[in-house]
């Protein structure tokens, strides 16, 4: 009887050290995936291209595409048509040989936006989401076009550099 | 039959046992993997932190809750550097010993540093009979490999430091002090270098003339 009562406590014992073991092991791990996810936040980008993945147009005529992007929270970039010839506009691109040929672009207006440090000065600038109907021209097959966006991003006390952010969109022509 | 019944539970705590023990071994060996998974984590992190030098970093100040952006260069020497001027002439740090510098990165795109580049002439005027001068760091990148190019880079640097009425030098290539002076990616960018070469202040970010001429007075020692 006390033999039985023995092994009992013995695999008791086992188990809550199994236990003890998985617990630290998981605790461990979700430390360092806490840690990747605060990394990837402070690194985020400024900007980045929401939608759509895929597009189907009619092949040989000019079409119409919204093309919907999300700028970081706290961060603005200058519109297409800033009001200082200074500042960088955000511009939409389709590189040559693409095998898409973009016709043209329409911008959104840009938003009033003042420098708490310049309270006299407005300046033009997207900020949360924004769209661009870009209106393209694509031959018929599937064409996988990496259209480019320039922009300059800045908060309201500091700027970061000038930058170019890929817009990968299948383009399908029927 | 006692005896057999014993022989039985013993056999059958042994398996159990055995299996608890398996459990335990692969689940040390998940924790050894886990260790091993974030050791390797931290020592490329420490790789890159070593390949970019020291980074300065926005931190919550704790009494007020506001970030405060702290550099890893105060208290430390000014990195040194010799940068071309406008007019391709070589400006080193070193040729500014014995006088309290202002080290301004900016860049002509960059609209805070426009608002606080007024405020930057007028307190150079102010304390430059003290001793005090201010390098107009342009962090705008430019194209060494196409003559043109940086030549009309170039002109558009002076054409904004005209401008901006800037008289104090203005340098170019910035950039290339990224690393040593802790990242600049974010504009403007300031450090305040007292007579003896050492940094006494960092401030990243349009602040305020009062603060800029309180870090002014650091360096000058008053």
């Amino acid at each position: 009887m006390r033999g039985r009562w023995r092994l009992k406590l013995r695999m008791r014992s086992g188990r809550r050290i199994a236990l003890s073991v998985a617990f630290g092991t998981a605790a461990l791990l979700a430390a360092g995936q806490a840690d990747s996810v605060n990394r990837s936040l402070l690194k985020g980008a400024a900007v980045e291209y929401l939608y759509p993945e895929q597009v189907t147009v009619a092949a040989g005529k000019p079409s119409d595409v919204s093309l919907h992007f999300r700028i970081a929270q706290g961060l603005h970039i200058n519109s297409h048509t800033p009001k200082d010839d200074f500042l960088i506009p955000t511009t939409f691109s389709i590189p040559d040989g693409a095998g898409v040929r973009l016709e043209s672009a329409a911008y959104p207006q840009g938003k009033d936006f003042t420098l708490p440090a310049e309270p006299g000065n407005k300046l033009s600038v997207y900020t949360d989401e924004f769209v661009i109907q870009a209106r393209i021209v694509a031959p018929a097959g599937n064409h996988l076009v990496e259209a480019k966006l320039h922009f300059q991003a800045c908060d309201k006390n500091i700027c970061l550099p000038p930058k170019t952010i890929p817009v990968a969109i299948d383009v399908i022509g029927k | 039959m006692f005896a057999r019944t014993i022989s039985e539970e013993v056999l059958s705590a042994v398996k159990r046992n055995t299996i608890v023990l398996g459990v335990v071994l692969l689940i040390l060996a998940i924790f050894a993997w886990a260790g091993w998974a974030n050791f390797e984590y931290r020592k490329q992190a420490a790789e890159r932190l070593l390949a970019s030098a020291a980074k300065g970093e926005l931190v919550v100040n704790a009494s007020s809750g506001e970030s405060k952006f702290e550099s890893p260069l105060t208290g430390k020497p000014a990195p040194a550097f010799a940068l071309e001027d406008l007019s391709g002439k070589k400006v080193s740090l070193a040729s500014y010993k014995g006088k309290a510098v202002l080290i301004n990165f900016w860049a002509t795109w960059c609209a805070p540093c426009k608002i606080e580049t007024p405020w930057l002439v007028e307190l150079r005027n102010q304390y430059a009979a003290q001793g005090f001068e201010i390098l107009g760091v342009s962090a705008d990148d430019i194209d060494r490999d196409d003559a043109q190019k940086l030549s009309d880079e170039k002109k558009e640097i002076a054409r904004s430091a005209q401008q901006l009425h800037i008289p104090y030098p203005v340098l170019i290539d910035g950039a290339s002090l990224d690393k040593d002076y802790g990242g600049l990616d974010e504009l403007p960018m300031s450090f305040y270098v007292e007579r003896n070469g050492t940094v006494v202040a960092v401030q990243m970010g349009i602040t305020s003339k009062n603060d800029m001429e309180a870090n002014i007075k650091k360096t000058l020692g008053n």
